[in-house]
């Protein structure tokens, strides 16, 4: 048995009068792990609160062993845990191009003393960005539009972007919200695909969908909650034959 | 006042404020942060660089320093000038000190809060300032400014003649490379762009070399002032550059530097992490990187660009006193910004020339009036300055120029380039076709020397032109 990536225990938020996440534990093994519940069941929070974007009431995060409860945003990016948004980010002004290069982590550019002083080092960086950021547009079929604002993508290609936004920044885990809502098919199996093959390369994955064929055929464990608390979790087969969550969720069974 | 005079009194302002604006647009036109209190740091860089330069125990002046900076390091050759340079960087770097005082709280404010914050700030600083006498003398000023290698004006190189057709000539060759500029531009673009810059090269030359002479005694005489603006016959015994023309090449070398740093700083990653932080600052938080840190250094950088303007100005103007340095700074700054094209270093420069020639340049008006109208006509041209504004928001929201185009210039270009480029422009080529390489291959190295050639006024005609 490996060592979990993400620990979830205990995880509290409301809000006002509203209670978000009510004491939930979740623990997500290397792999890929689905998150299914209903609207409103508290995903989205459960990512916020994981991601450093909420900070929560009470309760520990811990990823890869270290405790990341409370830590900032781009902190807990450089432990490597990224997150992508559910209706996606796209900075609308600027290209395609500069979308994805924004993203690899540690370039030397970025500093603003090196890009006063160190043209020469920040180049060389700049060259090796920009070949990873082609390879990973070729991948999600984005390179004819490098040059063109990201506000002319379509919203199918929106998505697209922030995935490879996000895997540009060369992640250890990365929490998907709802990443191939509006994905033509064709590319749903490819990125499918390169999800599989990251995980082989040791990425984990959480992955929010409500595509529930989707989640049962591609994720190895799955975790259901509902109404800020887990219901239950256990590999797909199990999941989807459990009465609370036919109940709670699915309606009924497939 | 000769029309040759007041152009080069004018073209100083543009070059001080076009610093200035600069500086507000890395705040607001490259990071979206709205400093409604940008001229406080145009005052402190004032104040600083006047009393670090200016001589100790001035009559009349009952505040900090002065410290002498230029005499202090005058037994070293150029140290007089050295002295002043220094006293600039000192008060750029008041000017981002205290800048960072002010961001350090504020800037965790959302964006429309910290407009508020920042104007709030801005006039408690000034009002600091005109009470504390101890300060900077309070209501009384400063009178005492030191005017940087000052001694060497008027300068003549000899003759009546020689001067005449050294500084002379300059100046025609100055109108000649403007008139090719404009010519090449007028050429290469199109529609409103093209209409535009006739109507202002027509519109110039109208003001200045027609104009003046409705009524002039001796036409030749006054064209000729007019056209060697440079050359000043009544400064020295042989005429020469004076002091007025040295500063507005000084201010213009300041704004050349300044485009030139704020181009460096864009054109990096970095910069485009600033633009990131402006679209939706969540985004770059999302990918690992430290938005506040890039939102105080945008901050202090603008704020250190207009201390150096505050530095300028106090010279061009000759005293300085705490109601010179009012909120309206910040909004004709604003102003300018908006009406050239925002995040758009050129358009910045742009801008300020638009604002300041409606301002300053329709003075001439006040001729064909009758003078008890002169107090209407002032306010009609922030009445114009507003109708433009308007105009300007409501059919080219991004300014004339728009946003400018960003390129990270990788030294070593041709080779490294054609490495990077090549499998990049192959695999395109089969999707798009073989316009698409031909058209990056001609914008790349355009764009790459008018960068090299450096002033802002080349880069204005090639902005447009790249932009159309």
């Amino acid at each position: 048995m490996t060592d979990p990536m993400l620990e979830i225990s205990d995880l509290q938020k409301t809000f006002g009068g509203i209670t978000a996440l009510d004491g939930i534990d979740v623990t997500v093994d290397p792999g890929i792990t689905g998150l299914i519940g209903p609207n409103g069941a508290g995903k989205t929070t459960l990512f916020n609160c994981i991601s450093g974007y909420l900070a929560p009431d009470a309760g520990t995060v811990a990823f890869d062993g270290t405790d990341i409860t409370g830590d900032r945003t781009p902190e807990i990016v450089r432990e490597g845990l990224v997150r992508t948004f559910q209706i996606p980010r796209e900075l609308a002004d600027m290209t395609v191009r500069e979308n994805l290069l924004l993203a690899p982590r540690g370039q030397s550019g970025e500093a603003l003393t090196n890009a006063w002083f160190r043209g020469d080092e920040f180049a060389a960086d700049e060259r090796r960005t920009r070949k990873e950021a082609l390879e990973m547009a070729e991948f999600f079929e984005l390179d004819h539009l490098l040059e063109e604002p990201a506000s002319s993508l379509s919203g199918g290609q929106r998505k697209l972007l922030e995935l490879a936004r996000v895997l540009l920044t060369d992640p250890e885990m990365v929490l998907l919200d709802e990443p191939l809502a509006g994905v033509n098919p064709t590319l749903e199996a490819k990125i499918l695909d390169r999800i599989h093959e990251l995980e082989s390369q040791g990425l984990t994955f959480l992955f929010v969908e409500h595509d529930i064929e989707l989640i049962m055929e591609h994720c190895d464990h799955v975790v259901v909650i509902h109404q800020g608390r887990k219901l239950t979790e256990g590999p797909p087969s199990e999941v989807r034959s459990d009465q609370r969550v036919i109940d709670a969720y699915l309606g009924e069974e497939l | 006042m000769a029309l040759a005079d007041f152009l080069v009194s004018l073209v100083t302002f543009i070059a001080i404020y076009g610093l200035f604006g600069l500086g507000l647009n890395v705040k607001f036109g490259f990071t979206g942060l709205i400093d409604f209190g940008h001229v406080a740091y145009f005052m402190v860089g004032g104040y600083v660089t006047a009393v670090v330069t200016m001589p100790a125990q001035i009559t009349g002046y009952d505040g900090l320093g002065g410290y002498a900076l230029p005499a202090l390091l005058s037994a070293i050759p150029g140290g007089t000038v050295l002295g002043w340079l220094l006293g600039v960087a000192i008060g750029m770097l008041a000017a981002a000190f205290v800048s960072l005082l002010v961001g350090v709280p504020t800037l965790r404010l959302r964006e429309d809060y910290l407009a508020i914050t920042a104007l709030g700030v801005a006039t408690i600083l000034n009002e600091v300032v005109l009470s504390e006498v101890w300060l900077f003398n309070g209501p009384f000023g400063i009178r005492s400014i030191h005017e940087p290698a000052a001694g060497l004006f008027p300068l003549g190189l000899g003759s009546f003649t020689v001067n005449l057709l050294v500084f002379g000539g300059l100046s025609v060759l100055v109108f000649a490379y403007a008139t090719y500029r404009v010519a090449n531009y007028v050429r290469h673009a199109s529609g409103r762009q093209r209409t535009l810059a006739v109507v202002v090269a027509l519109g110039f030359a109208a003001w200045y070399f027609v104009q003046p002479l409705i009524g002039a005694s001796n036409a030749v005489v006054t064209l000729q002032t007019n056209l060697t603006f440079l050359f000043d016959p009544n400064a020295g015994p042989n005429g020469g550059l004076d002091y007025d023309r040295f500063f507005m090449l000084l201010s213009l070398a300041f704004l050349a530097g300044g485009y030139w740093w704020m181009q460096r700083t864009i054109n990096s990653p970095y910069g485009r992490v600033l633009r990131a932080v402006r679209d939706d600052e969540d985004v770059p938080r999302a990918l690992g990187k430290e938005t506040f840190r890039y939102k105080i250094q945008a901050l202090l950088f603008g704020s250190a660009l207009a201390g150096a303007a505050g530095a300028l100005y106090t010279i061009h103007i000759g005293f300085i006193s705490p109601e010179q340095f009012g909120a309206m700074i910040t909004f004709f700054a604003f102003a300018s910004v908006i009406i050239g094209g925002t995040a758009n270093n050129a358009g910045v420069v742009l801008g300020t020339a638009v604002f300041w020639a409606i301002n300053s340049g329709t003075q001439f008006l006040n001729d064909y009036f009758p003078s008890e109208y002169a107090v209407q006509l002032s306010a009609s041209r922030l009445i114009l300055i507003g109708i433009i504004l308007i105009v300007i928001l409501y059919y080219r929201p991004e300014g004339i120029l728009g946003e400018q185009d960003y390129d990270i210039s990788l030294p070593g270009e041709e080779a490294a380039n054609a490495n990077v480029a090549g499998p990049e422009v192959g695999s395109s080529d089969a999707s798009t076709g073989p316009e698409a390489d031909s058209s990056a291959a001609s914008t790349g190295p355009e764009v790459g020397s008018s960068d090299a050639t450096g002033g802002p006024t080349v880069d204005d005609a090639n902005g447009g032109g790249v932009d159309d």
